[in-house]
């Protein structure tokens, strides 16, 4: 039961993988194997001295096991033990040893004749060590050829952000990330090199710690455009580091799902042999609106709309719009339902372990108040992530994430009842509060009634408390069958639920106003869950042939089913408001209950392969069947193939001792994409009601050869890295085609159908990324400065390349005058708005005047055209970080080019007089007035529609520059804090949206009022500006 | 050793085994709540469920036809935010609005479920042939009433017979004339096997589904359209006659369904209503107001002569204001309140049917004179009126312009928002006077509604076949 301004134009979106940490140990451990296997091959030594010390990390102090000691230029060698202890025979004479380790820069050490040699290693800024969980697999960075994002948690770390999704935002090339709105707990668009697809969705898989995870609204109930997103149930201060696979070879081993990119979230896990640290860290904040639209005031508007009603050839008195009457009341709208929302975030974590077990555990509480009133978000979370090393072979794992949300909504958007969109809207001549400071409410004389009612009150009035509870649970067990070869296995469970208990009164616009809804309260009780239960088995075997020739190969199985459970109920008719649940309605007539569910089942493998860590070799494929196709198509296979050549490697490039690292790779192959509803292949028929009877009616037609989306990824890259990681640049670029498409093939109606899922047409996605990360300066090392930056800048062209036919499909709302307001065309990308081409306003008459663009001589429908896309040229984010002593500081721009946006609140808001039942902004005020006017916005006229039909007018340009972040940081010197038993303590503090840069003449151009929509994105319909979050926060470790 | 090597293999196996064993329920879910192609319309059983889908398939064209009859007239002005009704407010329509693909949509579903049933009814096995009659009956009469609806709104439009998709995706507009034959076959068709039905039945049951009566109404207003006054009057007269009908209180009419004077109408119950969806005319013209009626409009039913059928609108004093005359529509209810269905036939147009037919025919005065029928009406709607003077007058005596003037002026009083006005202005020819004077705007394409742009460019043989004007 919704109360919409305007009509939408269609009713129409594992297994294991090792933990990076889990994953990190266990290839120390193969790799000192094989290095034991060398061992046994080599000669003997003479030997005839012992050298003992240990072994610390630079960072943080902490000894280091596992640690490679050699002999320089000599295969012997030993490593240290859980204390990081080490003891190593050399012979006499002059020796050096070198220390080394992944992840970490080696270093030669002159033995002389000492006999204990401590040292500590610091860790490699190139990173090309770092180790990277792949899918199922994990690999050195060195090693990938893939195209593959890292973002580490430092990145954001001290940015209040509420989901993981958008820390993703402007610090991965290729990456695109937009807050569909300002609402805490709201929707946030992920992109990853383009949209694939029309009807199914173009939202990334999210994987975390090799769970596949829900990433949408999980309740059942529409604001108005703004949905929940389940992402926010997951503490991102848990998360350890998150990798974006965005190529066939990275992604491939995902397969049917994999065509959206992949995006794998790594949890915090303890450390072996490391001392149990607890910290705390504490944040608290304020949240504004970044802007507020420009409207008139009473006196403007009312001269506005008298003259409007003058040039309809009325008498605006005898309409009431008497000047010192009508606007004796000027109330400031969003003044009354914005507030400043105080922010607040609570953690505590623990984390340590010893060489047999580790553990990671957390709770925290974050708790949001929105801008707009009665608005708030509130989440207690909590994780336990525990590694046990049963025996030499066998390893269990067990990882837990909770999160418990409340979010007490607002309706927004596109529903009049709606609190931000009805106060933009509502006229200044009312006032939310009578004299005795009493809401206004239905049947009040001075009540606005339809159709913007009273904003305060339907902020403050109505209860949408939504409860959601995330459950992300797995346990595993690793065994080692033989040397090397180690089979996984993991069962898995991903559960969503939530409830959504609401109630709106009978002073409210649905509980009261109208009376086809409540009439006298209306409540409302839904739930909703969704759960994955998953089951993966892989097995590893790293293994070298001769020394030179490197395998790392997996094979794996994997079943997964989803299964939804839902419900809900109604309520009319109440005593009084008092009486606020559904046990006390008078009418319970609407109710209902579901349950659906579909299944996945897969086999993958992968060979990585290397001679001599020059010449690289990936193949991976995977082999899917899901629940979702029909029985001739259901199983898709998706491998893909990728080389790389390690041109730094190459003998004749080590004089070039600057490059440390130069390599090309390419990738080709083929994913998949299988989101869209259950049970489309098959004809079918629904149950439909007539008179109080049940019969049946035609709901779907029969397509048995529906089969995935499929995509076509090519892929070519160049890393370097130069001058000690002084300079490092990535360059990629890639051709995409995605054919196949999922997409409800319209047909005519005469067929008595509108349409039927079918796989026609393609999308083609190109585009080129840029990463270049330098160290300007670097002085760390006796306590100076350390400045570096982070800059990505990325391009993606988006194409619709074939469809069905060239009849255009019309997406997002209805508009005036034309068919909606967004179209999918051949030769165009999706996101296309649709619209009459507006061509100024006509001096002597002041009427708009639009192109006849089939010259037949009126303007109709058939002369609207492409008039602009949501698509952005350029997107990126630039970051400087510098720290200097204690004081660290981190500056993050993150900016979008070349993009349009659909500004259809001025659709409402510079209405031209079509009517007057709403407050108009500034631009009205240059409007045309009398011949000779030379303006852009037509004449006001009540009740004329012409001047405001749908066209370019309403088109704006989207491009903006934001400085997203600014956070500062001290960490107090350890001196002090020893004296108060205190291990580490650092204050910090940082803004969100600080300063936008842009020519958009809304509030912001980072909305999008179809969250998740790809079709009819970029579009502005009253949509909540982003906020404005100033913190501060406090971190304490002992 | 060997031993421990075999258990591992066994408990291998045994894990692999259930795990293939459980693919196939991973698979292969059954859906649960709806039902496959295969398993509909082939049992006896399955007839009362299908026959359900038709009615409900047809329910689906009553609201948008209601809306193009009175919305595209001068019944309303716009009063809220909708384009579509904005357009409809303004007279501005075009091919995009909703209204004709929500008419035009529901026509032909209603005569893809009628031909679906037409053709598998033959071939079901154990069905009664009392009931294969009567449901192909009442298939016909449905699909009839559906493309006599589409035939007056868009002229003419595809002439669907059957249910093959691949030749309904390309076919043609007929004419409007074959049409209309096609439309009288299955009118006639369905008078003969149509089931007489009985009030005693229950009005829910006589009223909600197709009775012979109803075929007749339908026969009636067909007739009437075609100009066959003859046959119009003849059809009228036998509803008028019966017995199982009354005229009742006019304000019962307006806030009872199922009434004794209802001969066919949609039902929905609470639990169906459509509320806030796209086409809910309580939603329209009470919750949102999205159309008020128009000045005229509230002039005419509120004078004497509308005499109690001022019921069909209110006056709420809150909400006048601005462009706002505060006046509602009252003839669709929430779903607590009993008047919620959509009238198809009910014997107050019937009286008028005749009256028309007559007056066409040069009948005015007298006991069977165009006058006499009307004054049924008008006596009734003074019924429950104390003062005389207050009671609509009764007409006397007009020449045969006068009579159709009353006639028409009649039918606004007594149909208002049951979905005739533009019909009648069209059919009657009356339409550019009327029209024209009530707004600037209207021109005489508006006399066919657009054919829905995306049905034009969805089928190929109807491009360049787009009603005149749009």
């Amino acid at each position: 039961m919704a109360l919409y301004l305007q009509q939408t134009s269609n009713p129409s979106e594992n297994s294991y993988i090792s933990k990076y940490f889990y994953m990190n140990h266990l290839l120390r451990k193969s790799l000192l194997i094989v290095f034991c296997l060398f061992l046994l091959g080599a000669g003997v030594f003479a030997q005839n001295r012992t050298v003992t010390g240990k072994v610390t990390s630079a960072t943080d102090g902490q000894p280091m096991p596992g640690v490679n000691v050699t002999l320089k230029g000599a295969p012997s060698g030993a490593n240290t033990d859980a204390d990081g202890s080490y003891r190593i025979s050399i012979p006499a004479g002059k020796v050096t040893l070198v220390f080394s380790f992944i992840g970490m820069l080696s270093q030669e050490v002159n033995v002389n004749n000492r006999t204990t040699i401590n040292v500590e290693l610091a860790e490699n800024p190139t990173q090309l060590n770092e180790v990277v969980v792949t899918g199922y697999n994990s690999t050195q960075k060195k090693d990938i050829l893939g195209s593959i994002t890292s973002i580490s948690a430092a990145k954001f770390k001290d940015i209040p952000i509420a989901g993981f999704d958008q820390a993703l935002q402007g610090q991965a090339a290729g990456v695109q990330v937009t807050q569909s709105s300002g609402t805490p707990g709201g929707g946030v668009a992920v992109r990853i090199r383009g949209n694939t697809s029309i009807s199914a969705s173009n939202r990334p898989l999210f994987v975390v710690d090799g769970i596949p995870v829900m990433d949408e609204s999980v309740s059942g109930r529409s604001f108005g455009g703004q949905n929940d997103n389940t992402l926010t149930f997951v503490n991102p201060n848990d998360i350890e580091s998150i990798q974006v696979l965005k190529d066939a070879s990275a992604k491939a081993i995902y397969g049917s799902r994999a065509a959206n990119g992949v995006v794998l979230i790594t949890t915090k896990r303890g450390k072996a042999n490391s001392r149990t640290t607890i910290t705390l860290d504490a944040q608290r904040g304020v949240v504004d609106i970044i802007k507020k639209v420009d409207l008139l005031n009473s006196s403007e508007l009312l001269q506005l709309q008298r003259e409007a009603v003058i040039n309809a050839g009325q008498d605006p008195d005898q309409r009431g719009l008497i000047s010192g009457v009508t606007d004796g009341v000027n109330t400031d709208w969003l003044d009354a339902i914005l507030r400043r929302g105080i922010y607040q975030q609570y953690q505590i974590s623990a984390t340590g372990g010893n060489d047999k077990t580790r553990f990671y555990l957390s709770g925290g509480l974050r708790d949001e108040e929105g801008v707009q009133l009665n608005n708030r978000f509130t989440r207690y979370s909590g994780a336990l992530n525990v590694d046990h090393k049963a025996s030499q072979k066998l390893t269990i794992s067990t990882n837990m994430s909770l999160g418990f949300t409340t979010n007490d909504r607002v309706k927004g958007d596109n529903f009049l009842d709606g609190v931000y969109s009805g106060a933009i809207k509502s006229l200044p001549f009312f006032a939310p509060y009578n004299e005795q400071g009493k809401l206004y409410t239905p049947g009040s004389p001075n009540y606005a009634g339809f159709p913007n009612f009273n904003p305060v009150a339907q902020a403050l009035l109505p209860r949408f408390r939504t409860y959601g509870t995330k459950i992300l649970a797995g346990v595993s067990g690793q065994y080692e069958i033989i040397k090397n070869l180690k089979l996984n296995s993991k069962l898995s469970l991903d559960y969503n639920n939530s409830e959504e208990d609401q109630y709106e009164s009978s002073a409210t616009a649905i509980g009261g106003f109208l009376p086809a809804i409540g009439g006298q309260g209306y409540g409302v009780y839904i739930t909703n869950t969704l759960f994955t239960i998953l089951n993966s088995n892989t097995l590893t075997y790293l293994f070298d042939l001769g020394g030179k020739h490197h395998f790392n190969t997996m094979l794996g199985t994997e079943i997964l089913q989803t299964k939804n459970r839902s419900s809900f109920a109604s309520g009319r008719i109440f005593p009084s408001d008092d009486f606020t649940y559904i046990n006390s309605s008078g009418v319970q007539d609407a109710a209902g209950s579901g349950f659906a569910q579909n299944g996945l089942i897969s086999g993958f493998g992968e060979v990585r392969y290397d001679y001599m860590e020059k010449y690289l070799f990936t193949f991976t494929s995977r082999y899917d069947g899901s629940s979702r196709f029909g029985p001739n198509r259901r199983f898709g296979y998706f491998p893909s193939l990728s080389l790389g050549w390690r041109v730094s490697e190459e003998p004749w490039m080590k004089s070039l001792e600057f490059i440390q690292d130069l390599k090309l790779r390419g990738s080709y192959g083929y994913t998949g994409n299988e989101r869209i509803g259950n049970f489309t292949y098959l004809g079918t028929w629904a149950a439909s009601t007539y008179s109080g009877a049940t019969g049946v009616s035609p709901n779907n037609l029969n397509n048995p050869l529906l089969q995935w989306e499929r995509t076509r990824e090519a892929n070519v890259g160049l890393d370097v890295s130069l001058w000690s990681g002084r300079l490092s640049v990535i360059m990629e670029a890639y051709d995409n085609v995605t054919d196949n498409l999922l997409f409800n093939q319209p047909l005519p109606l005469t067929t008595g159908f509108g349409g039927f899922q079918g796989n026609i047409g393609s999308i083609s996605n190109r585009g080129l990324e840029l990463t270049i990360s330098t160290v300007n300066i670097d002085r760390s090392a006796n306590q100076g400065l350390r400045w570096n930056t982070d800059f990505n800048i990325s391009h993606n062209q988006n194409k619709v390349l074939e469809l069905v036919d060239d009849q255009p499909l019309f997406r997002g709302y209805t508009a005036n005058g034309v068919s909606a307001t967004n179209v999918i065309l051949p030769g165009q990308p999706l996101g296309t708005f649709w619209g009459l081409k507006f061509q100024g306003v006509d001096v002597a008459t002041g009427d708009a005047l639009y192109e006849d663009f089939n010259k037949d001589g009126k303007i109709s429908p058939d002369d609207a055209q492409v008039i602009g896309n949501a698509q952005p040229l350029l997107v990126g984010g630039l970051t400087n970080r510098v720290t200097w002593g204690n004081f660290d500081l981190s500056v993050f721009l993150q900016f979008m080019y070349g993009n349009k946006i659909l500004n259809f609140s001025n659709v409402t808001l510079l209405d031209n007089g079509a009517n007057l039942e709403n407050n108009q902004v500034r631009a009205a005020l240059r409007r045309w007035q009398k011949p000779g006017d030379v303006t852009d916005v037509p004449r006001y006229e009540l009740g004329n529609t012409y001047n405001n039909f749908h066209s370019s007018r309403f088109l704006e340009d989207g491009s903006y520059l934001r400085l997203k972040n600014v956070a500062v940081g001290y960490n107090f010197p350890s001196r002090w804090l020893n004296k108060v038993k205190v291990r580490t303590a650092r204050l910090y503090a940082s803004a969100i949206n600080l300063w936008t840069l842009t020519a958009y003449s809304g509030a912001d151009p980072e909305v999008s009022t179809l969250d998740g929509s790809t079709s009819a994105q970029g579009i502005d319909f009253f949509t909540l500006p982003q906020t404005r979050n100033i913190t501060v926060g406090l971190t304490i470790g002992f | 050793m060997v031993s421990k090597m075999n258990k591992y293999h066994i408990s291998l196996v045994m894990a692999v085994g259930l795990w293939l064993s459980s693919c196939r329920e991973v698979l292969e879910p059954r859906p649960i709540d709806i039902l496959a192609d295969q398993f509909v319309l082939n049992q006896a059983s399955d007839v009362a469920t299908v026959r359900l889908g038709a009615y409900a398939a047809f329910r689906g064209t009553a609201a948008p036809k209601v809306i193009v009859g009175d919305f595209t007239a001068d019944y309303i002005q716009h009063n809220g935010t909708f384009t579509d009704y904005q357009e409809l407010g303004n007279k501005q329509i075009t091919s995009a609005n909703g209204v004709a693909g929500a008419l035009w949509g529901g026509v032909f579903n209603t005569i893809y479920v009628c031909n679906f049933l037409l053709e598998k009814l033959p071939t079901v096995p154990g069905v009664r042939e009392a009931e294969r009659k009567t449901v192909t009956a009442e298939a016909r009469f449905l699909r009839g009433m559906a493309n006599f609806i589409g035939a007056t709104t868009f002229g003419g439009i595809p002439n669907v017979t059957s249910t093959d998709i691949d030749a309904n995706k390309i076919v043609s507009k007929a004419s409007k004339e074959t049409i209309m034959e096609s439309v009288l076959a299955d009118f006639q068709a369905a008078l003969t096997d149509l089931p007489d039905g009985s009030p005693t039945d229950g009005r829910p049951v006589f009223a909600g589904y197709a009775t012979k009566n109803a075929a007749r109404a339908a026969l009636a207003r067909f007739y009437l359209y075609q100009k066959n006054w003859v046959q119009a009057e003849a059809s009228a007269t036998t509803l008028i006659n019966s017995t199982a009908y009354e005229l009742v209180n006019y304000s019962d009419v307006v806030s009872e369904d199922f009434n004794n004077e209802s001969i066919f109408e949609v039902g929905y119950t609470a639990s169906d209503d459509p509320g806030t969806s796209a086409f809910g005319l309580n939603n329209l013209l009470v919750g949102r107001r999205e159309v008020i009626p128009s000045n005229q409009f509230i002039t005419q039913i509120i004078s004497r002569d509308a005499g109690e059928r001022e019921a069909t609108v209110d006056f709420d004093f809150n909400e006048q204001g601005g462009g706002d005359n505060g006046w509602s529509v009252r003839k669709y209810g929430t779903p607590d309140e009993d008047n919620n269905n959509i009238v198809i036939f009910r014997l107050g147009e019937m009286y008028l049917i005749r009256a028309e037919a007559r007056a066409q025919q040069g009948r005015i005065t007298g006991a069977t004179g165009a006058l006499s029928d009307l004054n049924v009406l008008r006596t009734r709607a003074g019924k429950n009126t104390a003062a005389t003077a207050d009671k609509p007058t009764l007409l006397t005596t007009a020449t045969q312009a006068e009579a159709l003037l009353l006639v028409e002026r009649e039918r606004l009083y007594e149909l208002a928002f049951e979905g005739h006005r533009w019909y009648d202005l069209v059919r009657t020819g009356r339409a550019q006077v009327v029209m024209s004077a009530f707004s600037p705007n209207w021109t005489s394409k508006y006399e066919l509604w657009p054919i829905p742009q995306t049905e034009i460019q969805r089928n190929p043989s109807l491009v360049g076949q787009q009603n005149p004007g749009y």
